[in-house]
This record gives C-alpha cells, sequence and structure tokens, in this order.
C-alpha cells in the first residue's frame, strides 16, 4: 500500500515533470542559441490553450481535442516565429538584457489580447471522455489522463531529441547552442535558424498550455505561473541543454510533488518530540537551484562555459548626449524645484490623489536608482532585485509595529537589514556571472517571497497591518497621521508632508549615487562595466568592488521599500505588493527604459512609467498592450532609454541636413552594436 | 501584468469616465478634499459611489459578477424614484494585491470623491480596504469572506453583506458530518481563507456529532495548480469525506483532478464555494456529485430574489451568481442605508446601517450592530447533472440566518 | 643584474588528459627583458596566464620577488607590482584617455584611499593619482588627446594607451603577450620602439611569436615546445642550439 502510494506520487510528480519538459525544451535551446530570455514562454504557452478553446467548440471534444492539440501548436508556432522576425531579429548581438525588455512587453501585449478575446473567465478545456477517468493498474490509481500527458509528452521529447540529434538542421543548432561563434567560423549562417528554433519553441510551449489546460483550467494567469518554474528547470539542467530540460523538468516535477505529498508526515518519534518533514513546498526548487548554481554554474547538464565578456553590449543612456553637462544640472535643477512646486498646483485642483500618484513616483524612482548602480554601473543584472524592495518594506512594517515608529529609525532600519541581507546574497552570488547572476538573485528573490507566506511574524498571505510611523524621533516630533496645518486656507495633511519627504530622499539619494559615481569608488564600478578583465588586471579586486556596489544597492533599494511602509498611503504590505518577481521584471524595465547608466534616467523613466500608466488607464481597459507596445518600440528605436531622445533627434536632424541623396542606412542608435 | 496598475471600467452607461468628472468637479468649484458633494447633476443630488474588483489577477473570473451587480443596483436606484438621490458609480481594479487596491481606493475616495466604497475579494485587500475606511472615514461594503474582515478587524465603517466563512461553515459542517459520513479529511490552501474555513468547520463539526473523525489534514499554496498528489493520499486514507478550504481556481483544479482520479466517486467532496457559477463553469461535469454551500442561488424565492433575477437576465443574458448579488444588494443597502438616514452624509448613514433590518435578495436580514455582520441565511447543496455545460445546483437544506452566525465576540470583534 | 624577479619552479597545467604546460622552471632576473617563443600549441600563452594568475597551476610554484604567489589573486599580483597587457587592445572604451590612465594610477594608491574617500571625494582631487595620470599620458604621448573617449582612438594609440595602462601600475615585471600580433613592420617597429622607450627600466617579460624580433630584443630566451621548456640563453646561444635549430628554427629560416 505505501509502496503503491509512492508510485501514485512519482507519476503525479512525472505528470507535472512532463510539462515542465515541453516548456523548458524551448526556453532552454531558445536561449542556448539565441541568448534570448524569453518572459513570453508562458505567454505563448497560454495561447496554445486559448485557442485550442476555440477549435474544441465547435467540434466537440471527442474529435475537437485531438485537432486542437495538432493545429493549435502549429498557429502558435508560426505566431512565434512572427514574432521572432519582427522584434527578436533586430536584438541580435545586443545584452540579453534587452530581450527582458522587449519579451516583457510581448507579455503584456499577449495577455492583454487573450483577455480581450476570450475574457477573464476560467474555462474548462474539455477533454475527450475516455481519457479523463481514473483507473487502477496494480493498486495504482490515476487518471487516464495522467498516462496520456506523460506518453504524449514522452514521445514529443523524443521526436525533438532526434530532429535535433539524428537531423542535419538539428545538429546545426546543438551545435550552435554550445558555441555560436564556431559554427559561424566554419561558414554556416546560424541566424537562419533563429526563426525556427523560436517558432518550434512557441509549438511546444503551445502543446504544454493545451495538456495542462486539460489537466487544471485555462485562464488568464496562467503564463504567468510557470513562467519561473520553467527557469527554474532551465537553470537548473543548464542552459542550452536539451538533455538538462528534460532531466530538470522531471526533476522539479517529482521533488515538488513528493515534497507537497510528504510534508508534515512523520519521520521518527523520539519520546515526546516528533520528527517530522518540513514544509517547504515552494521553498525546496529554490533551493536546490541556488545549490546547483553555486556549485555548477553552468548546470547539471550545461556545457557552455561562462559566456565571454562582451558577448553582447549595454546601451547605457548618457553616452554621446547633445546636451552639455551644465544643462543637465539645471534641467535636473528646474525638475526638482518644479516637483517641489507641484503640491501647490494640485491644491488648487483640489484633487489630493495625484500626490498619491507622484509618492508612487518617488519610492519607484528610487527603486531604480538603486538598480541603475548596479546594473547601468557594475554590469549586473539582477533579477531578483525586488527582494530588497519587499524585505525593506517589511522590515519598516516590523519595526513599527514591535519597536520604534520614528520614520529615521524605521528608514534606518530597512536600509541596514537590506544592506545585510545584500552581502549576504551578494557574496554567495557574484562568484556567477551574467545570466546566471540573474536568475541566483530571482531564486533567493523567489525564496523569500514563498518564506513571507510560511511565517506568522509576517502575516502569512494576508500581510501586515495597523502600522503607523511617526515624524521625529524619540517624543520629539508628530504622528504623520496628526500633522495637519493650514495654508492661505487650505488643509494640508500627512500626504503633502509624506511627499517632500520622499521628494527629499529622492534628492538626496540620486546626489549621494552621483557623488559616488565621480569618487574612486564609482570609476571604478564604471571600468568593471567596460571591461572586467581589464579591471581586473590594472590591479582591482573586482568582485569585492561589485559586492560593495550590491550592498550599497540593495540598501538603497531597501530605503525605498521602507518608504513604502512609511507612505501613509500605505495601509497594509502584502507579498504580493512587495516580493513577487513581477516588480523585479518591472524595475529593470523602467531603469531600461529611462536609460541605463545615468543615474537620472531610470529615476525619469519610473515617472513616464506610472504616469503613463495612470494616463492610459483612465481612458482604457487595455492599457497594458499600450504599454507593452511602447516596450517593444523603445527596445527597437530608442535602445539608450528616454534620456537619448536628445541626441536621437539631433542626429537625424544632422542626417536630414546632410542627406542631399547619400541616406545613411546605419541606425545611429544602434551603431555600436556590431 | 503590471500590478500597481489600475484599470477602471469605462465600458458602461452609467460609468462616467474619470476625466469627465475632474471637469465637473471643477466647473462646480469643488476645492479642498474633493467631492464631499459631488458633481451635481439635474434636480437630484448625486453620490458617487465606488465599486472596486478583481478584473484581473487570480480572482479576475469572480470580480466581474459582483461589478455587474453593482451597476445593476445603480441603474435601478436612479430609475427609482424612493430614491430622492442619484448615484454615481466610478470603478477600479483591485487586481487580488493590496498595494494596487490601495492606490486604486485613494483614486475613488480622494480624485473621484467617492465616499461609499464596495468590493474586493481576497482578504488582504480587504483588510486593507478596512483601514483605509476607518481611516478616512468612509462607509466600505467589502466582498471578501474571511471572517477578521467583520471580526478582529472590524471598525464601525465597515458593513458586510456577504456571508461569511463562519456562516457557510456552519450551514456544511453539521450536514456533513450527520448525513455524507463521519471520518472527514481536511485539504485546505495555506492562506488566511483556508485556514479560517479548516479551523471553523473542524470545530463545527465537533460540535455536532460525538463519532466525528479528524482522519487527517494536508495544505497546498495558494495558486498551485497540481493537486494529484493530494488526492491520490487522500483517496488512499480512510476518510468519507473531504472538506476543501480553497476557493477560486485552486477549488476548480482539485475538482476537475479529483474527478479524473476518481475521488469524487469514492468519498464526498465538500467545498464551502463549490456552488458558485465560475467554480461549475470551470470545472464542467467534474463538479457532478460535489456538495458545496450555497450562500445564494438564483431560484430562491426569498425576499425580493426573483425581481433581481429576471433584471439581471434581461441585461445579462444570463442568471446572476453570489458575487452579482452580493454587489446588487450592498449598493443597494448603502441606499437604503442614506433613505434611512434622511442623508448622505458617510456618519448619518453609517448610524442608520448599524442595526438595522433591510429587505434583501436574501429576505429580512439585520447589519448586526456588534460587528455589521449580515444575518443571511445559508444553504447546503448537490451539485447535479445539468443541462448546459456546467453542474446545476439543488439546495439540499436551510440553516435560517440566525442560527448560522456566532456572537460577535466569538468572531473577535471588539467594536 | 643578479637578483631574481620572477621564478617559476615545476609549473605544470593540465586540461583533462592534455598537458599543456609539462614542468617548467624559469628564472627572470630584475631587469632582464626575457622572451618566451615556440610554435602553436607550445604553452607560450598558458604559462603567461599561470604567472599572471588568469589560470592557477596543476602543479609547481611561482615566485615573484622572493615571495610564493601561486594561490594570489590576479588583482594582487598587480597589486605586487606584475603588470600584463592583452595581446587583443583591452582598454575603457566608454572612458576617456586620462580616465583610463588615471583609473590604473588610482589602482596603485587604492589602499592609501579610507572608505569615505573612496565614496564621497572626487576622483579628480587626488594630487598623487593627477600627478602619476600626467606622467603616464606623456610618457605614452598621448596628452593632446586625453580627453576624448579610448573607443575613439586609432588603434597604434589604442595600442599605446594599452601599454599607458600597464605602465601606471607602477609595475616591477611587465609581462607582454604578443604586443605586435596583427601589425604591420612598421608598426611593429614603433611599438618596440614606444616599449623600449617607457618600459626599458623594468624587468619584461615578452611572449612572442616573431623570431626575428625576439632574437634583436631580448637578454635572454626560452624556447618552449609541447608545453616543455626546451632551451634558454642569450640569443646567440639560443641561435647556436642543435635542438632549437632542429625543433622549430630549421623550418622557419630555411
Amino acid at each position: 500500500m505505501v509502496a503503491a502510494d509512492f508510485i501514485e506520487q512519482l507519476l503525479n510528480g512525472l505528470t507535472l515533470g512532463m510539462v515542465y519538459v515541453l516548456l523548458a525544451a524551448g526556453l532552454s535551446v531558445i536561449f542556448g542559441v539565441m541568448d534570448v530570455i524569453n518572459f513570453s514562454h508562458g505567454e505563448l504557452f497560454a495561447l496554445g490553450a486559448y485557442f485550442s478553446l476555440s477549435i474544441i467548440a465547435p467540434f466537440g471534444a471527442g474529435t475537437g481535442f485531438w485537432i486542437a492539440i495538432v493545429v493549435a501548436p502549429v498557429v502558435v508556432g508560426l505566431i512565434g516565429a512572427a514574432i521572432e522576425r519582427t522584434t527578436v531579429r533586430p536584438l541580435y548581438g545586443r545584452d540579453p538584457l534587452y530581450h527582458i525588455l522587449l519579451t516583457f512587453g510581448l507579455v503584456l501585449v499577449i495577455n492583454d489580447v487573450i483577455r480581450l478575446i476570450w475574457g477573464t473567465q476560467q474555462r474548462q478545456l474539455a477533454v475527450p471522455e475516455y481519457l479523463s477517468r481514473p483507473v487502477s493498474i496494480l493498486g495504482v490509481q490515476v487518471s487516464v489522463y495522467n498516462y496520456f500527458m506523460i506518453v504524449f509528452a514522452a514521445l514529443l521529447a523524443v521526436v525533438t531529441w532526434y530532429l535535433l540529434n539524428r537531423t542535419k538542421y538539428g545538429m546545426i543548432i546543438r551545435a550552435g547552442s554550445q558555441d555560436r561563434e564556431m559554427v559561424r567560423n566554419v561558414g554556416i549562417d546560424i541566424d537562419q535558424y533563429y526563426t525556427l528554433v523560436f517558432g518550434v519553441g512557441a509549438a511546444l510551449a503551445a502543446v504544454a498550455g493545451i495538456v495542462l489546460g486539460g489537466y487544471q483550467n485555462v485562464n488568464t494567469g496562467m503564463g504567468n505561473s510557470v513562467i519561473i518554474p520553467a527557469f527554474v528547470v532551465v537553470v537548473l539542467g543548464g542552459l542550452g541543454s536539451f538533455r538538462g530540460a528534460v532531466f530538470g523538468g522531471l526533476l522539479v516535477g517529482v521533488v515538488q510533488t513528493l515534497m507537497r505529498a510528504y510534508s508534515g508526515s512523520v519521520l521518527a518519534t523520539f519520546g515526546d518530540t516528533t520528527l517530522t518533514v518540513p514544509n517547504l513546498e515552494g521553498l525546496t526548487v529554490y533551493l536546490l537551484m541556488i545549490a546547483v548554481l553555486l556549485v555548477k554554474p553552468q548546470g547539471l547538464f550545461g556545457t557552455r562555459g561562462e559566456e565571454s565578456d562582451g558577448e553582447g553590449e549595454i546601451l547605457v543612456g548618457g553616452y554621446g548626449g547633445v546636451l552639455a553637462d551644465s544643462t543637465r544640472v539645471r534641467l535636473g535643477g528646474i525638475a526638482v524645484v518644479a516637483l517641489a512646486l507641484a503640491p501647490i498646483a494640485i491644491l488648487f485642483m483640489g484633487d489630493q490623489y495625484y500626490l498619491v500618484v507622484l509618492n508612487e513616483i518617488l519610492i519607484w524612482a528610487i527603486f531604480a536608482l538603486s538598480l541603475d548602480i548596479v546594473m547601468g554601473y557594475a554590469g549586473l543584472v539582477p533579477l531578483g532585485h525586488t527582494m530588497f524592495y519587499g524585505v525593506g518594506a517589511y522590515t519598516a512594517a516590523l519595526v513599527m509595529l514591535h519597536y520604534s515608529q520614528s520614520v529615521f529609525v524605521v528608514l534606518l532600519g530597512a536600509i541596514l537589514i537590506c544592506a545585510v541581507l545584500a552581502w549576504v546574497v551578494g557574496s554567495l552570488s557574484i562568484r556567477v556571472s551574467g545570466v546566471y547572476f540573474a536568475m541566483i538573485t530571482l531564486a533567493f528573490a523567489e525564496l523569500l517571497y514563498s518564506a513571507v507566506f510560511k511565517f506568522d511574524f509576517t502575516g502569512g498571505s494576508d500581510g501586515l497591518l495597523g502600522f503607523e510611523a511617526f515624524l521625529g524621533l524619540g517624543t520629539v516630533g508628530e504622528s504623520l497621521s496628526n500633522i495637519e496645518f493650514g495654508l492661505l486656507g487650505y488643509e494640508l495633511g500627512q500626504q503633502f508632508v509624506f511627499y517632500y519627504l520622499a521628494l527629499l530622499i529622492a534628492v538626496l539619494s540620486f546626489l549621494f549615487a552621483r557623488r559616488m559615481m565621480n569618487a574612486p569608488f564609482g570609476s571604478v564600478l564604471q571600468s568593471i562595466r567596460e571591461s572586467e578583465e581589464r579591471a581586473e588586471f590594472i590591479g582591482y579586486d573586482v568582485n569585492r568592488y561589485k559586492r560593495r556596489a550590491f550592498v550599497i544597492s540593495g540598501g538603497m533599494a531597501g530605503l525605498a521599500g521602507g518608504l513604502l511602509a512609511v507612505s501613509p498611503s500605505t495601509v497594509i504590505i502584502s507579498p504580493d505588493q512587495t516580493l513577487n518577481w513581477i516588480h523585479s521584471g518591472e524595475v529593470i524595465v523602467i531603469a531600461l527604459f529611462g536609460g541605463m547608466g545615468t543615474l537620472y534616467g531610470p529615476m525619469i523613466g519610473s515617472g513616464v512609467f506610472f504616469g503613463a500608466e495612470e494616463f492610459l488607464s483612465s481612458y482604457t481597459d487595455q492599457w497594458r498592450l499600450i504599454i507593452g507596445t511602447m516596450f517593444i518600440l523603445f527596445v527597437l528605436f530608442v535602445p539608450r532609454g528616454i534620456v537619448s531622445i536628445p541626441s536621437l533627434v539631433a542626429q537625424r536632424l544632422e542626417t536630414a541636413n546632410n542627406a542631399d541623396g547619400a541616406v545613411d542606412m546605419d541606425e545611429p542608435e544602434v551603431r555600436s552594436d556590431d | 501584468m503590471s500590478s500597481e496598475g489600475t484599470s477602471p471600467d469605462s465600458s458602461v452607461g452609467i460609468d462616467r469616465s474619470r476625466r469627465q468628472f475632474i471637469a465637473a468637479a471643477g466647473a462646480v468649484g469643488v476645492l479642498g478634499l474633493a467631492g464631499c458633494q459631488g458633481g451635481s447633476t439635474g434636480g437630484e443630488e448625486a453620490v458617487t459611489v465606488a465599486s472596486l474588483n478583481p478584473m484581473t489577477g487570480p480572482y479576475s473570473s469572480l470580480g466581474p459578477g459582483q461589478r455587474t451587480g453593482a451597476e445593476l443596483a445603480v441603474a435601478e436606484i436612479n430609475n427609482n424614484d424612493d430614491y430622492d438621490f442619484e448615484f454615481e458609480l466610478v470603478t477600479g481594479d483591485t487586481e487580488t494585491e493590496a498595494g494596487a487596491a490601495q492606490s486604486e481606493a485613494q483614486r475613488v475616495v480622494q480624485e473621484e470623491g467617492a465616499e461609499f466604497v464596495f468590493g474586493a475579494i481576497s482578504s488582504s485587500v480587504a483588510l486593507g480596504l478596512n483601514d483605509f475606511a476607518a481611516q478616512s472615514e468612509h462607509i466600505y461594503f467589502p466582498g471578501g469572506a474571511a471572517v477578521p474582515i467583520t471580526g478582529s478587524a472590524c471598525n464601525e465603517w465597515v458593513f458586510r453583506f456577504e456571508t461569511n466563512t463562519a456562516q457557510i461553515a456552519e450551514a456544511i459542517s453539521a450536514y456533513s458530518v450527520n448525513n455524507l459520513g463521519n471520518n472527514v479529511w481536511f485539504h485546505y490552501a495555506d492562506y488566511a481563507y483556508g485556514d479560517s474555513v479548516y479551523n471553523r468547520t473542524s470545530r463545527r463539526m465537533e460540535n455536532a456529532s460525538d463519532d466525528y473523525t479528524e482522519v487527517g489534514t494536508s495544505t497546498s499554496e495558494l495558486g498551485a495548480s497540481n493537486y494529484g498528489s493530494f488526492i491520490t493520499q487522500i483517496s488512499n486514507s480512510e476518510a468519507d469525506v473531504v472538506m476543501l478550504g480553497m476557493t477560486g481556481g485552486d477549488l476548480v483544479n482539485f475538482t476537475n483532478q479529483a474527478a479524473d482520479q476518481g475521488l469524487t466517486n469514492q468519498m464526498a467532496v465538500v467545498g464551502p464555494t463549490q456552488t458558485f457559477q465560475s467554480v461549475r463553469a470551470g470545472t464542467g461535469s467534474n463538479s457532478v456529485g460535489t456538495f458545496g454551500g450555497a450562500r445564494y442561488d438564483p431560484s430562491l424565492e426569498t425576499g425580493d430574489n426573483q425581481a433581481f433575477v429576471e433584471a439581471y437576465a434581461s441585461e445579462n443574458d444570463r442568471e446572476p451568481g453570489n458575487f452579482a448579488r452580493v454587489g446588487y444588494d450592498s449598493i443597494r443597502l448603502m441606499a437604503k442605508g442614506m433613505n434611512e438616514a434622511g442623508s448622505t452624509e458617510p456618519g448619518d448613514v453609517r448610524d442608520a446601517l448599524e442595526g438595522g433590518t433591510f429587505t434583501t435578495v436574501l429576505g429580512d436580514i439585520t447589519l448586526r450592530e456588534s460587528d455589521h455582520q449580515a444575518t443571511n441565511p445559508t444553504w447546503i447543496a448537490e451539485l447535479v447533472e445539468g443541462g448546459s455545460d456546467s453542474a446545476d445546483v439543488e439546495l439540499l437544506e436551510q440553516v435560517p440566518g440566525s442560527e448560522t452566525l456566532p456572537p460577535a465576540s466569538d468572531l473577535g470583534c471588539e467594536m | 643584474m643578479t637578483e631574481t624577479v620572477l621564478e617559476t619552479d615545476g609549473l605544470t597545467k593540465r586540461f583533462g588528459k592534455l598537458t599543456a604546460v609539462d614542468d617548467v622552471s624559469l628564472s627572470v632576473s630584475d631587469g632582464e627583458f626575457r622572451s618566451v617563443i615556440g610554435p602553436n600549441g607550445a604553452g607560450k600563452t598558458t604559462t603567461f596566464n599561470l604567472i599572471t594568475g588568469a589560470l592557477s597551476p596543476s602543479e609547481g610554484v611561482v615566485r615573484f620577488k622572493g615571495e610564493d604567489i601561486t594561490n594570489v589573486a590576479p588583482h594582487e599580483r598587480v597589486g605586487r607590482g606584475l603588470g600584463r597587457s592583452f595581446q587583443i587592445t583591452n582598454v575603457f572604451g566608454g572612458l576617456t584617455v586620462r580616465e583610463n590612465v588615471r583609473l590604473a594610477a588610482q589602482s596603485v594608491y587604492s589602499d592609501e584611499i579610507n572608505p569615505g574617500e573612496a565614496l564621497f571625494r572626487d576622483k579628480n582631487g587626488f594630487e598623487e593619482i593627477a600627478e602619476q595620470t600626467r606622467t603616464v599620458l606623456e610618457q605614452i604621448g598621448l596628452q593632446d588627446r586625453a580627453d576624448e573617449h579610448a573607443e575613439a582612438l586609432a588603434y597604434g594609440d589604442q595600442r599605446r594607451l594599452e601599454l599607458g595602462l600597464v605602465l601606471a601600475t607602477d609595475p616591477d615585471l611587465v609581462m607582454l603577450d604578443e604586443p605586435t600580433a596583427g601589425m604591420s613592420s612598421e608598426e611593429t617597429q614603433a611599438t618596440m620602439n614606444l616599449i623600449d622607450e617607457v618600459l626599458s627600466d623594468r624587468s619584461l617579460m615578452l611572449i612572442e611569436h616573431d623570431i626575428d624580433l625576439v632574437m634583436r630584443v631580448s637578454d635572454r630566451i626560452t624556447v618552449l615546445t609541447r608545453g616543455e621548456e626546451l632551451a634558454s640563453g642569450t640569443p646567440e646561444e639560443i641561435a647556436n642550439n642543435e635542438d632549437v635549430r632542429d625543433a622549430y628554427l630549421g623550418g622557419v629560416r630555411e
């Protein structure tokens, strides 16, 4: 009985694992061959399920399901190929970072299109009746559908393996995923295969969507819910390795399922104490991922070494700008004065809500600035930066609840705890570089996200409530909510006070960062961004500088999180609001959007992002579609971000003036790209 | 999927777009904290009410129901001469995420000037809005069912027409243990709602029968998608009944997989929200044979339910579900409170609502003075083969409102 | 000339089954210009990487100025006076020429800058570093182009800057990895002149392919084949060495 039970659980694990295999195979080969971190893979997966809903409807489950499982992946594959042709292709040779911005935009667009066409109601994907009944073999009882999923996905995996290993195209692709340069050197145009790889990857994801849709249900959040586990699988198995994707998928599926099934079960009893399996579901896979990355950064089956320096170029925003430094300083001054006067305008409009939006912008401006220190200067791309924002917010809330309400103590606490966290995470993560660093920080962030659900002191899924900040120290000062004063007959409340506090902190944070970048420490960071190897051989301990930058950045992100908790607009600090991975993606997108490596670019990015969101959402429900499209256009045409627009315009004008017939064919914004 | 954002639904005629509203507010010269009076239309006083619903995120299949119910109520109130004011409905998307919900709440209250707010489903969001209501002193009708909303986190500005988990637990616990089997397995999602179902139902079952045995418990994470391992575990136990502390997509996935793996034929599967329209839509025939608590059913003859069902069906081409019912009557209760108070000031309305008895689609209910919870009756139901794609609800037994609700002090409310 | 600046003892590096460097024991005296030559695959670059710390040896010891530096990190070897240049020009392209040199000069003074100054004091406000930067810019003749971005320089000037970076770290021994690779004979000559000009007062170790060049400039030459040391000696000794002629020079010279 125990054995049968275990086998049933194993079958459940394999069922889930096979879905991961289908998802990860495409994701992994796409990364291996093209260096594209494809966040939209999850939405292509969802698209497969939604298309099959529409295909099954007229035919009924009996035949419709089989038609759908053939037709829908083909359709999604074609969509994938079209996406590669139109949006991904122009970006090859750039740092994988730009694919994050691009595919993040694609996620917003595809998800909104799904909502528009199919609605938000969750739907059942009808499966032929003979597949959805239980079957008992040797006392092991699971659904026929489990066996179907395992066998069908295994067949597809074998076919894919055959194509990769036994056909000419496949061997080229496989060689390309291990060493692209070598393939180019033997005279094969590997770029020609990208569309094929992207299309097939999308089709495999679509199959996974249909198969899993039939097992669970079809809903708009399904893409988002699989993308992170899929990344874990890919990293565990080794980026670019098909074998790794298969092994990683099955491993994650089985480990997740067994942890779930046996958590809380008793291992042994000693007198009064019982030893039980701890409830670590959710944490396990991330712990596994961190462990593997630390021991074998290239993953269990990865053959690629760490990518060489200078594989792609990070385009910083301020470089080659047309505005003189003095003009920039003046513009910055004007911006600060305008922000300082904004509340007065808001007062006359009589609408304090704009202050809430401005507060959000300021908090995110600090958060994005903190990211720029590591991303734009030290060349580190953390995909888990929201862990500091979240931990800062939680720390601040906990300090207010249990220790002190003083704003200064609270913010200092948030900074210190996050700096310590950043030191620990940095010490472990900085030894791996590039995309592995991105993934290991993602794993840490997810670990913390899962952890806050488990503890009572963090308030579990509800989060923390009932805290209040006090503007002052000790007994000198005033509760934020008690602050109200009159000015010109208007009543000014806590929102105003907080706004000026946030503005002051944002300006100070910027000045601090700017000062630092003009001091010896910051100058070394910039040299690391330019050439890590060179920096090391003029005598700098590169890892130590990176780690210190990470600590400073983490502390500053913690400050942003602390401000979120202190803000009078915030009555609750909950996990999704602060620690969900999506915020790590958002802050990267905001920094890129504004212009990396400039410090002020990301801050402007925050203003434009939230401003646009606020503005668009008041006119249309499809604002995500518009913002997503905006990201895609930006990454294609304005890769250095908003701050590069003046120099782009200047170049265009110059080109127009000189264009007596000889049109400059080089896009000016990608000139240093190849 | 950004989560800090906002997405007001501007597609419905009775909504005024935000920009128009600002223009109106500006025109009549509203200064300071915007819009205690709101913009005025015609001769009647216009009162801004807000409906904040999860239109995206994990509960996006439930939010639209809330929204539609609220919209119908607003339309009826505006066409009804019994009310000498007009409702101006503004909407927002809570995204099932406290940050987005807070910023939406501030928008509707501070920018749109709403002082009567309805909405939210998840407990975290509702608790956040609870707190905000107390802070800015406006009326709030939460849509969530978690006990603490009118329990330990209750406050004088919060009134709940939604039936809470404690009430549903009363309805399903006694029936399950007495009629479906004594050996009960509990499977619940590891978050506030799941914990609360487990605590309530297990305690009630213990009181209801001496033969009750808790065979085992298992927990999954909120948003988990694969329940095969739990179902295997439960199926291999001695349980006659499995009680599910989960809702939304979690419950749909569990039910589908339970049917596939034969658990539904083997034992009674009971879920407090099993009868929800969205759950039935997501499970199809897989939910046939399961049991659920019912907070509402369109077939009810209570109160003015049939008029509501008719109006709703003619407007939307389908029957209302529980969330539409909550949206509809939460808005109507605001209006009835205003009539009772003879004022549209939140403070006056609050005093009128507190302890008041009103006619709703569930008959006459009282918003208890002690915790502002509506004394709704509840039902236990079985899901049976239906005419359409999804299963039908067959009500088995009613528990009257007076018996479902434990004293406020038991639920942790001190007001 | 008697003191030993660099010494390797039984230096060995294996990659799987392949032994790239096999029991190499070198000794470079203070002020010496040593060249290491050998055909492709002789283990020159691996030896270079073992000495600079880019690779760690499977066996053997590296001593620098009498101290065992086998397990010392590359950046710290630079700090102790072991500089290196790169075969492919590797400068900070997005920074100005002056900033390139200043960064190298700053690394020498890193220990004297306290944490507060490192974070907040203007990087251009350190007089010693600025002085060192000026001197080096003059030595490499790029003082007039100091405010241009390094990537805007012509190839030859970038090579000069490359050497300037090494020079600014004030090394006792400079490791040069084929500094004239891919150059025309005039460029080669110019580069060698530059090396002579700016680095002649330091110990040099040159990894080189071009035999003629090596014969002209070196004090002593070490010949590697298949990872092993074949011979060491003055240019004349090497030129007259039978083994070397058989194994290496013969084929090229005829």
